[in-house]
Parts: C-alpha cells; structure tokens; sequence
C-alpha cells in the first residue's frame, strides 16, 4: 500500500474515507440477514459484494470466479466490477460463507467439491485466493458437494448434498477449522442408523442442503434437498425424468448445536432449501421454503419441550405451476420474508409478524430468472442475481445473468444498478457476501487511474 | 459372523436366491447387503410412502474370488470368452477394479464406471432414466448393465463396439461421460497416482499402462461379472422343479411360444443368454424421434404429490436444440438400421430398471405391455415384433417368469464392489 500516495489524494475523493472512518467507530451490528449470528458485522453502508460465479463454456475465461462489485455510492466505481478471481475450472460455483472473523470466504464447488478459500481482509476491494481444499470427499469419508459454508466460532461447518457412492442424496455435515482442518464427519439420519434422532415422520431419508443455527435454542438445522445426478443434470431433462423426480429431499433434522448429534427428523416434504431464523431473542424460530410444492415452512418449538414442528404455512405463488421458491431473507426486525421463484423471476414480501400466518405484501419482477437475494442489515438495500445451477438456468434468452441493486422504501423497490454478467463476460451470477473496508479497521483509497480501491490500515 | 442380507422392496426376488451367499463362511463383523438404491423410493406415489433409506457408511462389502467364476460359470452360462491376447487372471481383475471405482478418471477427477454402473442398482442406475456425465451434461440413453458383458458381440445400446478391451475407451473419452480430452491425458493421469506404482507392470508382465492395458484391465473385472444360477436355470437347467413358481413356468412357457420372446432372447439347450446379440427396432427410437411430445407429463414432486409439467417448461429448461438418436443407423449410416438398438440380455433383468435403450419404460410390467401391444409399428421396426393378444394373466405369468432369473451371485458380486475402495483426490 502506497501511503505518500494515499496522502497526497485530492480532497474531494477524500470523502468516503470520511464515512469510513465514522463507520470503523461505531458499535458492530449484524449484517445481511442471513448470515451466522457468531459473525463479525458490518455497519451501515457495504463497500463490496463478492459474487460467487459459474463459468461458463466458451464465455470469457470460462472459468469460476469470484467477481468483486463496488456497492458504495460514494465510490467512484460505483455499481461496477473491480476485480475478479478465477479459480480454474468449471466446479458449479454455488454458495459462500465467511469465516466468523470475517476474514476469509469459503466458496465450495458442486461438481468438483474443491472448497476456495478468499482472503476478504487483506484487500477487501479484492477477494483473493488463498487456499484450495481438494480432497473435501476423501477426508469426509465420501461426502459430495459442499454446499453450504457456515460459520460457529473458530469452525466452519460445511453441508453436503450428495455422496461418492451413488451420487444420490444421502450426505452429511462436514466441520472444518478456521485454517482448513478437517474435524469430522456427522452424517444425516438415515433408517437404518437414525444418528440418535427421533424420526417424528415417515422420512429419514438422509438428504441434505442448507444449515443454520439458533444458539439460543441450542440447536442446528439442516435443510434436504437432491444429489449429484439431479443438480447437475439438465433441467429440462430432470423435469421429464420419472425417475430423477423421486430423488428430492423432505426432511428437515434438529441438531444438538453444541454436540453436532442429530435429535429429530421433521417430514417436510417438497424440496426444503433454505433456513433462515428469526432475530429478535423472542422469537426463537426459523423459516425454509420447499422448491417443488411452493410452501412457506416455519419451524417452532413452541412448548418450549425440544420437540420441533414443521407447520406450512403460506403457499408461495400459485403452487401447482411450480413457481420454483429458491432464495429467501429475513429481514432484521422478523416483520418481512422475501421468496424468490425462480420460473417467473419474482421477488415477493411476506409480512411474518404472525410467524403462523404469512401474507404477501409486496412483488416484483426482477428478470427472467431470480435466485438469491442478500439484504442489507436496515432491509434499504436488496441485491439480486440471477444462477440457479448451471444445468437449470433457462436457456436462450430468458437466461438473464446480473447483479442487480434495489432500494426498498417500506412499499416500493427502486433499480439502483445492474451489471450484465453475460455482457462481461464473466458468467452467471450466483451468491453474494457483503464486504467493507470497516471491518477491519481499513480505510479506503480511492485513486482514478487505478481499476480498484486499495486498502490502507488504520 | 455370517453376512446378513437386506432384500430391498424395490425387487420381487425369491429368498432362496440370497440364501447360499448368507450361509457362506465369511469372516468379520456382520455385513448387510442391500440389493436396490440405498434410499428406496418404493410407494413414492403414494401419501403412504416411508423412506427406508441407508447409510452410506454401512456400504461396506468382503472381497471375493472372481476368478471362480472363470474356473465354474455359473449355471446356465457358457464359459467366459477370453481373448487370446488378454487372458482373465486376478491381477487383472483387481487392477481393473481398481480402474472401475476411480472417480479420477475423469475430467474433473468426480466421474468413475461406478457413477453410472452401481453395483446395488443392477450396475445400471435406477436414479435416473438417461446417464449423466461429467458437469451433468446429458447422456441419449440409459447405462446399460455391465452383468453378463462378457458373452455380448456387440456392445453399447448402438452396437459400434466388439470388444471390451477397445469399449473402455468410449466413456473415458466422450465428452458426455468421463470427459478426458486424449488417450495420452488418461495414461498421464493414472501414472501420476501412486495407487498405481507398479500394479501395470505387476499384472501385465512387466508391461506399464498403454493403450492397451489399461483396456485389458478393466475389460478383465467386466468380463467376470457374470451372473447365472438363478431360479429358472436351477429349474431348467438341473431340474429343481420347486425352485420356480408354476405361475412362472406358466410364463416361460408364453416366453418360448405364444409371445415370441425367445426369439431374440435366446434360451439354448445347454445355456441362455437370452440375446441374440442382434439389433432390432421396437419402436421406442422411432417414437422419440418422430412422435410428437405431449403437452404436459405428470410427475412426482412429493410423495403422492404429482403436478403437471408442461412440454413448454422443459423446452425451456432444457438444452437447446433436439438430442437426437438414430440407434444402429449411427454406425452403418444405412437406413434400414433406423432406430435399431442391440438386445439387451433378460439376466438379472429385475434388478435393471429403468427399461429400454432410453429407460423410458419403468417397470417390467410396462414392457410387457409395450411388446403385447406390438411397439410402435414405424417403417424399419422389427417383423418379429407384433401384437401378442396376452391376457392380463398372461402378462403377469411373463413378470413373474422374468424375475426368475437373477442370479445368485449378486450380493457377493455388490459385496465384492464394495470392499473396493472409492478413488478420490487424496492431499498427502
């Protein structure tokens, strides 16, 4: 870092490092929504999304990568992509998650299981490949697709979606160190060996997806999905596959947070995808919504006993013309839940203050196609993009791929920016994580001539 | 110990075929085979379905004495065929055992034989009707079983290749399927593995792996995954008369006469492979490339949960631009061979599912009745394929006829491919 430089910067580009400086100041709240409660926070404005990105044959580099886009509107990149990340091959770039330092972001790959490893902290303006592990499926005994990266305090716990076997959907958790350290291997209930669980249902089907916790209720839970030969396999074929179609997940299961054992098996049939738990210490449950029968789930132990249930409550859209739920988020004060559906490209608001009685306020078209949706931590900020997988995404030209920003008001969302991922030449957006110079203790230098902002310590 | 054996619900199979591997001496803890998916959807249609799903880790097999089968083929097989440059020995058959389950060998280190020829799931895939490949890129037709290659003349769906030694090269290098880009890139891969320090040389005389070793390997585990002495051949062959059902004798008898089954699938005097090694249109090619797709197809999205997916959803969803299949026609580029595809052996056929060059027949009740309806007459299908005039009873007499002949080797032959280590990436 060239401090004389960072010195002798105009004035009027000096302004955001003002904000900066007051943002470093301030007491640490949560950001997005959706991430662990054990995480460092952000405050107020994010400087950076990172862009978890399938590569696509033949376009650009054709690889994955993790792209970097300014998000600060005082930025003079502003809505534009400051550095990308390629990381070698094709590995169905799906889902990320920072370390609960925030220092690092652990990105896994589908396809190839390789987990990569960004420092975020370092130069947060650039995500940087650290460290690559590749042998996720040997050191797990097995397990496929890592999918979701969590973070507990000091480890990383990790989903997988399918196994080496088969390729089916029967997988497990998997529990890293911080620093990349394999530590076990706890695999989903099964029939034959429920793990200690109690199976509430007719399901135990060994499927997993999605993981977060709720330390208040010292619990964990996963999510179920489908396995390798469905999620990398052609949409349209999979829809038309007798077969393939029998192979999704209707399970959620409780764990014991702390000893990582599995307590109970909940019958939630249809494809349960993401969890996502309420704030407020008062409110100790947590929403999924199901891919395939379009439900809003919440789940609650309301006699406070540890026995969980699984209640639907609020269909997503027109159910029977599987309008595909994908992402949701919470939002900070437990008042919206916003769904996606992937076939029509819609965002939609339900109002959850009666957690038991969900009621759409709100919805908007957003594309084509719409996956995930990331929150800013005060709900203003709500980004959007557009991959689902890349064997699902449409074909043609409804298989828009962008990052979009919007500014929510209470009752209308307004287009801030949009970045053709296409049209870059960088391939099809998937998952987004905030980044800020604030964290850790960094300020940012803004320079003309330089394509990204550098850091500089405090 | 003993081994103990599950029999999964997704088969009809008599006990007594599991019985004399049950009492086998084995050595070790107790060992439960599952013959079928490991998570059985049995009954998905329906509100009443209960998962009986598995462990991954309970996958766990005894390695056995392939080479036996060699010495004493099964009952109602014919010896195995080894080639005079390529005699079977059990080095060979373990270093291509070893090839079989190795998920590096593929582009992207993820994809073996294994994925898509499961040894629970009749070494086919009964998870879903067409393989996948590596990235997920769509195969045209359903993996076909790998039980009983050793007597076929013609192999793959289409019939393009003769030997097994030269057929192991097609997936390692189709781009649908493993996905390696040379034949330099798959020798380069293997040696630089230390699995494989000296196992070439240690099973071929010295000789390290080429082009042809590698090819005589894995050619040597396929060649010996046969599978005879089933219920109809202990029936047929040494005259156990209990050992099928009358219903069942009922069906062979419509199998050898009125439904003109054997024709193409050949029982002989002293042995059955039940194939004439032929190619022959059913129809089934014809229809997928000349029908017209239906508007919306019902299928599972929960159990006993169906919706209507319409044909324009997967048109959307899906690749662009028709995968189109014209069978036997690919090979010869004459078009009378037109959607012609090999037959395909019966043994074992109960655990093979899904059914037909594309498996788009699911149970073994569907395809009797495609072939009591005639198939789907078009201009090249077979003459030997017309309408049976089968009663229902009959049909059934057929099924239960078929389920017949799954050998008695299969759960040693799934135990065997379990004791067999998965290979993946390992960072020392």
């Amino acid at each position: 870092m060239n401090i004389k430089k960072f010195i002798s910067t105009p004035l009027k580009v000096m302004a955001p490092l003002a904000t900066a400086a007051v943002m470093a100041t301030s007491p640490v709240m949560a950001d997005e929504t959706c991430m662990s409660p054990y995480m460092v926070k952000i405050v107020g404005q994010e400087d950076f999304v990172y862009v978890w990105t399938l590569g696509v044959e033949g376009l650009g580099d054709g690889q994955d990568k993790m792209v970097t886009v300014d998000v600060n509107p005082k930025s003079d990149h502003y809505g534009k992509v400051i550095h990308t990340e390629s990381v070698g091959g094709r590995n169905e770039a799906h889902h990320s998650g920072f370390t609960d330092d925030r220092k690092y972001l652990w990105a896994g790959g589908l396809d190839s299981n390789k987990i990569f490893i960004f420092d975020v902290h370092t130069d947060p303006a650039k995500a940087t490949l650290v460290k690559t592990i590749d042998d996720f499926v040997s050191k797990s005994g097995g397990v496929v697709g890592p999918h979701t990266t969590y973070a507990l305090p000091g480890r990383m716990i990790i989903t997988g979606l399918s196994n080496n076997q088969d390729h089916g959907g029967r997988t497990a958790l998997v529990e890293y160190t911080n620093h990349g350290e394999y530590i076990g291997t706890y695999w989903m209930p099964t029939d034959d060996n429920l793990q200690g669980a109690v199976k509430s249902g007719q399901f135990a089907d060994g499927y997993g997806y999605d993981v977060r916790a709720l330390p208040s209720k010292n619990v964990m839970l996963t999510s179920s999905f489908t396995g390798w030969s469905n999620y990398m396999m052609d949409f349209g074929a999979m829809l038309g596959d007798a077969e393939a179609m029998k192979r999704f997940g209707n399970t959620m299961v409780i764990w014991d947070l702390h000893t990582r054992k599995a307590k109970q098996v909940l019958d939630v049939p249809g494809a349960p995808l993401e969890v996502r738990c309420a704030w407020k210490p008062e409110n100790q449950y947590c929403f999924s919504t199901t891919a395939l029968t379009s439900q809003i789930v919440l789940l609650h132990d309301s006699d406070n006993d540890g026995t969980w249930t699984a209640e639907n409550v609020s269909d997503i859209g027109v159910p029977s013309d599987i309008p595909l739920p994908v992402d949701i988020s919470i939002q900070y004060d437990d008042a919206l839940l916003w769904v996606n559906t992937f076939m029509d490209g819609k965002t939609r608001a339900f109002d959850i203050t009666d957690p038991h009685n969900p009621t759409q306020v709100y919805e908007k078209q957003i594309g084509n196609q719409v996956n995930m949706v990331s929150s800013s931590w005060d709900g203003t900020r709500l980004y959007y993009t557009t991959s689902l997988l890349g064997n699902w995404d449409k074909k043609g030209d409804d298989n828009d791929q962008f990052i979009k920003l919007y500014h929510w008001d209470g009752k209308e969302m307004t287009e801030q920016f949009s970045i053709d991922f296409q049209a870059e030449k960088l391939g099809r957006a998937h998952q987004m994580r905030f980044g800020a110079y604030s964290l850790y203790g960094k300020q940012a230098k803004v320079e003309k001539d330089e394509n990204a902002k550098v850091a500089m310590n405090k | 110990m003993r081994t103990r054996i599950l029999i999964s619900l997704a088969f009809v199979a008599t006990t007594s075929l599991f019985a004399s591997y049950a009492n086998a001496d084995n050595h070790g803890a107790d060992i439960v085979i599952r013959v079928g998916p490991g998570d059985s959807k049995v009954g998905y249609d329906t509100k009443d379905y209960k998962t009986d799903s598995r462990a991954i880790s309970a996958r766990v097999g005894e390695q056995t004495d392939l080479l036996k089968f060699v010495k004493n083929p099964p009952l109602g097989l014919p010896p195995i065929p080894q080639p005079e440059r390529n005699p079977i020995t059990d080095e060979k058959i373990q270093l291509g055992k070893k090839l079989f389950f190795d998920r590096r060998l593929s582009l992207n280190d993820t994809f073996s034989c294994a994925m898509c020829h499961i040894p629970e799931q009749g070494f086919t895939s009964h998870e879903v009707v067409k393989a996948v490949g590596v990235e997920g890129r769509s195969g045209r037709r359903n993996s076909p079983t790998i039980y009983n290659v050793a007597y076929l003349t013609r192999l793959f769906h289409d019939g393009r290749e003769s030997t097994l030694e030269n057929q192991v090269w097609s997936p390692l290098l189709d781009h649908r399927e493993m996905a390696m880009t040379s034949i330099g890139h798959v020798l380069g891969k293997i040696n630089s593995l230390k699995e494989y320090e000296g196992e070439f040389e240690r099973a071929f005389d010295g000789r390290p792996v080429d082009i042809e070793t590698l090819g005589q390997a894995l050619a040597s585990y396929q060649r010996v995954l046969v599978s005879g002495n089933s219920p109809f051949d202990r029936w047929y062959y040494a005259k156990e008369e209990k050992a099928i059902s009358v219903q069942a004798k009922n069906g062979f008898k419509l199998f050898m006469g009125k439904a003109h089954c054997a024709t193409c699938h050949v029982v002989r005097e002293d042995h059955a492979l039940f194939t004439d090694n032929a190619m022959h249109n059913t129809g089934i090619g014809y229809e997928r490339s000349m029908g017209k797709e239906p508007e919306a197809v019902r299928m599972p999205i929960a159990p006993g949960i169906f919706a209507m997916v319409k044909q324009s959803h997967l048109d959307e969803l899906g690749h662009t631009g028709p995968i189109g299949d014209l069978g036997f026609y690919e090979v010869t580029q004459d078009p009378d061979d037109r959607w012609k595809y090999r037959t395909p052996s019966l043994r074992n056929v109960a655990l093979t599912a899904p059914y037909m060059h594309d498996g788009s027949i699911l149970t073994l009740e569907g395809v009797v009745e495609f072939y009591n309806k005639g198939g789907i007459p078009n201009v090249t299908q077979s003459p030997l394929i017309r309408p049976l005039d089968l009663t229902s009873e009959e049909m059934n007499n057929l099924v239960a006829f078929l389920e017949t002949l799954t050998g008695d080797n299969v759960v040693e032959l799934i135990s065997d491919a379990y004791s067999t280590p998965v290979g993946d990436t390992v960072v020392e």
